[in-house]
C-alpha cells in the first residue's frame, strides 16, 4: 500500500519537476529575447523587456521550488557521507534514521512560519516594488507548499530506509 | 573558562553545521536545520522564524544566479548530443607525433570543454568513459591515462563558464564577471603545465606510453577537417560568453543566456538536437542547479544569523587581532580550505566558510578578486585529493575494474603537485590572477 503512493507521489514529484525544465527554458529565451531586442533595435518591436530580469528571478526561484522535492526523491540534495561509509552499517543506518527525523521536523518548522509569514504579508498588503510591482505574498506562497511536498518526501524516503538494507544510503555527494 | 556570546553563537552554527554535515544530512537541510535554531535564538524568537522564510526567498530570487543553470545547461546540451566526441576526433586528428599522444589529446579536449561545460564531474566522466579505455588499449600506463583526465577535468572549474564560479562570486559579494574572466588565465597555465609534464614523463620514461599510437595518420584537409567543422565553431560559444563579458557588452547572465542558446542553436545546425537529447541535458541541469539553488535557500539567513549573533564581527576581530600579517592569514585561510576539502564538498565548503573570511578580506583591504580566484583553485584541488576527492571517485566509477585505486591515487599526485605550486604563484604574483579582470575595467 506504502509502495503504490509512494510511487504515485513520486509521479506528482516528476511532474513538477518536468515544469521545473521548461520553466529553465522560459527563462533561458526571455533573458536571450531581451539581449536581442536590446542590441537589434528591430522596427515595431520594443526595445527590450523591462520585466525580463524579475521575471527572470522569479523563474529561478520556481525552479528551485519545483525541483527540491523531486531532487531529494532523486537522492541528489548532496550530503557529506565520509563518515557514515566509515562508520558499521547498523550505526550507519541509525545515523540515517535520525538525519531523516531532523530534517523533517525543520520541513515542517519551515512549512509552518513561511506559510506564516505568507498570510502576515498578505494580511498587511506588502508590496514588492521594482519595474513591476507585485504582492509579496506570491512570491512567498510556493515555499510552504513546497516545504509541505518535503517533509512528506521525508516520511517516504524515512520508509525507503526502513525497508532497505540496514547500511548508510549512496545519495549524490556533490555539486561540481 | 566561560564562553563569550560571539564564541557560543559561532559554536552553534559553526559547529552545529560541521556536525550535520558529518551525520550525513543533505547539505541543504543542514543549513536550513541550523537557521531554524539561529534565528529563534538570535533573531527574537518567533519573529525570527518569520523573518527566516522570508529572507529564505529572498536568497533564491536573485538575477546574479540566473547564470548557474544556464552554464550548466550549455555544457549538458554539449555532452548529450554528441557534439562533444566531435571536438575530441577533430583534437585526435590534429594532435600528431607527440609523446603521449592520447593523454595530451585528453588535456587539450578538456580544456574545450572546460570552456564550454560547467561541470566538472561531466567533463571527466565524459573523457574518462571515452578515453580511458582506449589508451589502456593502446598501451599506455593506467597513471597515464587516468591522471590527466582527473587534473582537467578540475581545470573546468576555473575555467568560465563555471557555475561554481557565479555561485562564490554571488555569495562572497566579488565581481562575477571579474572572477569569471580571472579563472582564464590560471586555468590556461595549468593546461599548459599538464601537456608539458605529459610530453616530459613520456620523454623520461617511454614505457609509459607507446611510441606509435596513430592508427590513422590523417594529412592535408582530412586532419583540418574537423577542426574547422566542429572545433573552432564549438570554441565560438566560449568566444561570445567570454567576449560578452570582457567587453561589458552582457551581465553575466545575459552571457549564459545567449551561451545556452547558442550551444542549442549548433547542436541544431549539426543536426544533432532531438527530443530526447533536450529532456536528458535539462534533467542532466536541473539535477546540478536545483540542488545548488536550494542550499542557497539558507545562505542569506545563515550569514545574516552569524552576524547578528556577533559571532562573524568577534571572529573576524580575534582573527585580525592577532597581530598576523595579511599575507600569513591568507595563508591561513587557503589551508583551512584545502584541509576542507579533503572532507567536504565545494558548495559546504563556501557556505562555511565565506560569512568568516569575507568580513576578513574586507577589514584587511585584500584584493578581493586575487582571493577569489586563490578560493577557486583551492575548491579545484578539493576535487583531487586523496582519499576522497569527487573527480578520483568519478574516475573509479567509469575506469576499467583492472585499474587499482593505488594507480588511480599516483596518478594524481603530479596534478596536485603543479595545481599547488600554481597556487603559490597566484599567492605571489597576484598578477596572475588580476591582470585579465583589470583589463575590464
Amino acid at each position: 500500500m506504502m509502495d503504490r503512493i509512494s510511487k504515485a507521489y513520486g509521479q506528482l514529484l516528476t511532474g513538477l519537476a518536468n515544469l521545473g525544465f521548461l520553466l529553465l527554458l522560459v527563462m533561458m529565451l526571455i533573458i536571450v529575447a531581451d539581449v536581442l531586442l536590446r542590441n537589434l533595435h528591430i522596427q515595431g518591436l520594443p526595445m527590450g523587456l523591462a520585466w525580463s530580469n524579475e521575471v527572470s528571478e522569479m523563474l529561478l526561484y520556481l525552479i528551485a521550488m519545483l525541483l527540491a522535492p523531486w531532487l531529494l526523491r532523486q537522492g541528489q540534495h548532496i550530503r557529506v557521507d565520509i563518515v557514515l561509509q566509515a562508520l558499521p552499517p547498523y550505526v550507519a543506518w541509525c545515523i540515517e534514521c535520525l538525519g531523516d527525523v531532523l530534517a523533517m521536523l525543520c520541513c515542517w518548522v519551515m512549512a509552518w512560519y513561511s506559510a506564516l509569514s505568507t498570510l502576515r504579508s498578505f494580511e498587511s498588503g506588502s508590496l514588492n516594488i521594482k519595474t513591476l510591482v507585485t504582492p509579496e505574498w506570491w512570491s512567498l506562497c510556493p515555499l510552504p507548499f513546497i516545504f509541505v511536498l518535503l517533509s512528506l518526501e521525508m516520511i517516504f524516503r524515512m520508509h525507503r530506509l526502513v525497508s532497505g538494507p540496514k547500511g548508510p544510503r549512496h545519495d549524490a555527494v556533490s555539486a561540481s | 573558562m566561560m564562553m563569550s556570546s560571539w564564541q557560543m553563537a559561532s559554536t552553534l552554527m559553526l559547529g552545529g553545521s560541521m556536525v550535520l554535515l558529518f551525520m550525513g544530512m543533505p547539505v541543504a537541510f543542514t543549513f536550513i536545520g541550523i537557521n531554524i535554531v539561529g534565528a529563534f535564538l538570535y533573531m527574537g524568537g518567533e519573529p525570527g522564524l518569520v523573518q527566516l522564510a522570508r529572507s529564505s526567498v529572498n536568497s533564491v530570487m536573485s538575477f546574479s544566479l540566473t547564470p548557474i543553470p544556464l552554464f550548466v545547461l550549455m555544457g549538458e546540451i554539449l555532452f548529450h548530443t554528441g557534439l562533444a566526441l566531435k571536438v575530441i576526433e577533430g583534437i585526435e586528428r590534429l594532435v600528431s607525433k607527440v609523446p603521449g599522444r592520447l593523454a595530451v589529446v585528453a588535456v587539450v579536449a578538456g580544456t574545450i570543454f572546460s570552456a564550454i561545460s560547467g561541470s566538472t564531474i561531466a567533463t571527466t566522466a565524459m573523457l574518462g568513459s571515452l578515453m580511458v579505455p582506449v589508451m589502456l588499449a593502446r598501451g599506455y600506463a593506467p597513471t597515464l591515462a587516468t591522471g590527466p583526465i582527473m587534473a582537467i577535468g578540475a581545470v573546468d572549474m576555473l575555467i568560465p563558464p563555471s557555475a561554481l564560479t557565479v555561485l562564490l562570486g554571488s555569495l562572497s559579494g566579488i565581481s562575477i564577471s571579474k572572477l569569471l574572466i580571472g579563472g582564464v588565465l590560471p586555468g590556461v597555465l595549468l593546461s599548459i603545465a599538464f601537456v608539458c609534464w605529459i610530453v616530459l614523463s613520456v620523454k623520461l620514461n617511454p614505457a609509459l606510453a607507446p611510441e606509435d599510437d596513430e592508427p590513422t595518420v590523417f594529412k592535408g584537409w582530412d586532419r583540418f577537417s574537423y577542426l574547422f567543422k566542429y572545433v573552432i565553431p564549438t570554441l565560438s560559444i566560449f568566444a561570445l560568453v567570454v567576449g560578452a563579458l570582457a567587453l561589458g557588452w552582457a551581465t553575466p547572465t545575459e552571457c549564459a543566456a545567449l551561451g545556452a542558446f547558442g550551444t542549442i542553436l549548433l547542436a541544431c545546425l549539426y543536426a544533432s538536437l532531438s527530443m530526447e537529447a533536450v529532456y536528458k541535458a535539462l534533467k542532466g541541469t536541473a539535477s546540478i542547479s536545483g540542488m545548488i539553488l536550494f542550499i542557497i535557500l539558507g545562505a542569506t539567513t545563515f550569514a545574516q544569523i552569524l552576524s547578528f549573533s556577533g559571532a562573524s564581527t568577534g571572529l573576524v576581530q580575534f582573527i585580525t587581532g592577532q597581530e598576523l600579517s595579511p599575507g600569513v592569514i591568507v595563508m591561513g585561510m587557503m589551508a583551512i580550505l584545502i584541509v576542507l576539502g579533503i572532507f567536504v564538498d565545494q558548495v559546504s565548503m563556501m557556505m562555511i566558510t565565506l560569512p568568516i573570511f569575507m568580513p576578513i578580506v574586507q577589514s584587511l583591504q585584500i584584493d578581493p578578486i586575487w582571493f577569489g580566484v586563490m578560493f577557486l583553485i583551492c575548491m579545484q584541488l578539493g576535487l583531487l585529493l586523496p582519499p576522497h576527492g569527487l573527480l578520483i571517485m568519478t574516475m573509479r566509477g567509469v575506469a576499467p575494474s583492472s585499474i587499482k585505486m593505488g594507480e588511480i591515487f599516483l596518478a594524481v599526485i603530479p596534478y596536485v603537485l603543479m595545481s599547488l605550486v600554481l597556487l603559490f604563484a597566484v599567492f605571489s604574483w597576484p598578477i596572475i590572477a588580476t591582470w585579465l579582470p583589470a583589463l575590464l575595467g
